[in-house]
């Protein structure tokens, strides 16, 4: 088991960035695949994609993100790779639609972001489970929704 | 430290204690298995510090301080003043102040258990506050819990059904729940527990260990 006890930085960091290209040719970079509402863990059990077990645990001040560096020395690194967050797209009808969209959006405590007059609900489990908090909205035409990734 | 020669990057922030939630409606008995988890947790040599919430008073705190299973001073309370899911999920900067406070005092606490205010089952945790969280439903509270879908129930690390020796004078079939809980829980962790009798605690002292504690 791997110990992670502090982020050393972003493999994008100038200071890491040489060290890592550097192992990458050399086949010895891993990563440990996070899912999106993982990210914000301070201690998590993870395996990185050659099998061995991670065990993170971080200063309060410290936070995962894509592309943290979690292991770097002669011989390896260990890199987190963030899954790819789902979102729902909503898209209101009408003002008076976008209005009750939001206070439900509130009301059931969503995560979300905005995209012009369209609201994303940032997905942690299937998109049909929060589909049917609004499904009065939607078997209206109310509310129309499609899933996407980024 | 893991570092490449010729690579400099130092943190100055150091690993505290770990923090878990113990979540869940009122009465559903997170009080008594706080309580039974103290003396389960010094088995295994964990150093413990306790923060609890109530609405408007300290009644769990004193509850706990007067047990006589844990140093008084190890046990701070929370009174959260308004709804309780607030100061464990929207705003929980009084939680993590306290959690600070018991961590600046006994440098030897290794594990925090932040027992939220009795809620419904829509209450979830801040990840920024806790590290892994629990959330006890109880068998009196009705064998239909687990079908209703509930945030806390679907999205805690672990579900405990609790006072499972209720379950006859309830009348709920114990095994139906445990399935209805199972299936919401899609493979996730489930325990079930009889406080009164020490039933499930050690199973749950073994998940903290192994997922938080790393041990």
């Amino acid at each position: 088991m791997i110990r992670v006890e502090s982020v050393l930085g972003s493999r994008a960091d100038a200071a890491l960035h040489d060290a890592i290209h550097h192992l990458e040719h050399h086949g010895e970079v891993e990563f440990v695949g996070v899912a999106p509402a993982d990210l914000d863990r301070r201690r998590l059990l993870a395996r990185t994609d050659g099998g061995e077990e991670v065990a993170i645990a971080l200063p309060r001040d410290q936070k995962l993100y894509d592309g943290a560096v979690l292991v770097l020395d002669d011989h390896r690194a260990v890199i987190v790779r963030a899954g790819a967050q789902r979102w729902l797209r909503a898209k209101p009808a009408s003002a008076s639609d976008a209005l009750e969209l939001g206070y439900h959006a509130g009301n059931l405590h969503w995560r979300v972001r905005f995209d012009g007059a369209d609201l994303l609900v940032a997905l942690e489990g299937p998109a049909d489970t929060y589909a049917a908090r609004i499904d009065p909205m939607v078997s209206a035409g109310r509310v129309m929704l499609s899933e996407e990734s980024e | 430290m893991n570092m490449q020669p010729g690579v400099s990057i130092s943190s100055s922030s150091r690993v505290g204690a770990a923090r878990i939630g113990i979540g869940g409606p009122v009465g559903s008995g997170k009080t008594a298995l706080i309580e039974c988890l103290i003396p389960a947790f010094a088995k295994r040599g964990v150093s413990l510090a306790i923060v609890t919430n109530d609405l408007v008073t300290a009644e769990d705190a004193e509850r706990i301080r007067r047990s006589g299973l844990i140093d008084p001073a190890r046990v701070a309370a929370v009174e959260a003043g308004a709804c309780p899911h607030t100061v464990i999920r929207e705003d929980p900067t009084l939680n993590i102040a306290a959690a600070d406070e018991l961590e600046a005092r006994f440098s030897d606490v290794e594990l925090i258990l932040i027992e939220s205010g009795g809620d419904n089952l829509a209450s979830t945790f801040s990840l920024d506050l806790v590290d892994w969280w629990m959330f006890v439903i109880d068998v009196a509270g009705g064998g239909d819990i687990p079908r209703k879908n509930g945030p806390g129930v679907l999205k805690c690390d672990l579900l405990v059904v609790n006072k499972t020796d209720l379950a006859p004078h309830v009348g709920v079939d114990l095994a139906r729940m445990e399935r209805d809980s199972a299936k919401a829980r899609a493979g996730r962790p489930l325990v079930l527990t009889n406080c009164r009798a020490g039933q499930g605690i050690d199973a749950i002292v073994d998940q903290i260990l192994a997922k938080v504690l790393f041990r």
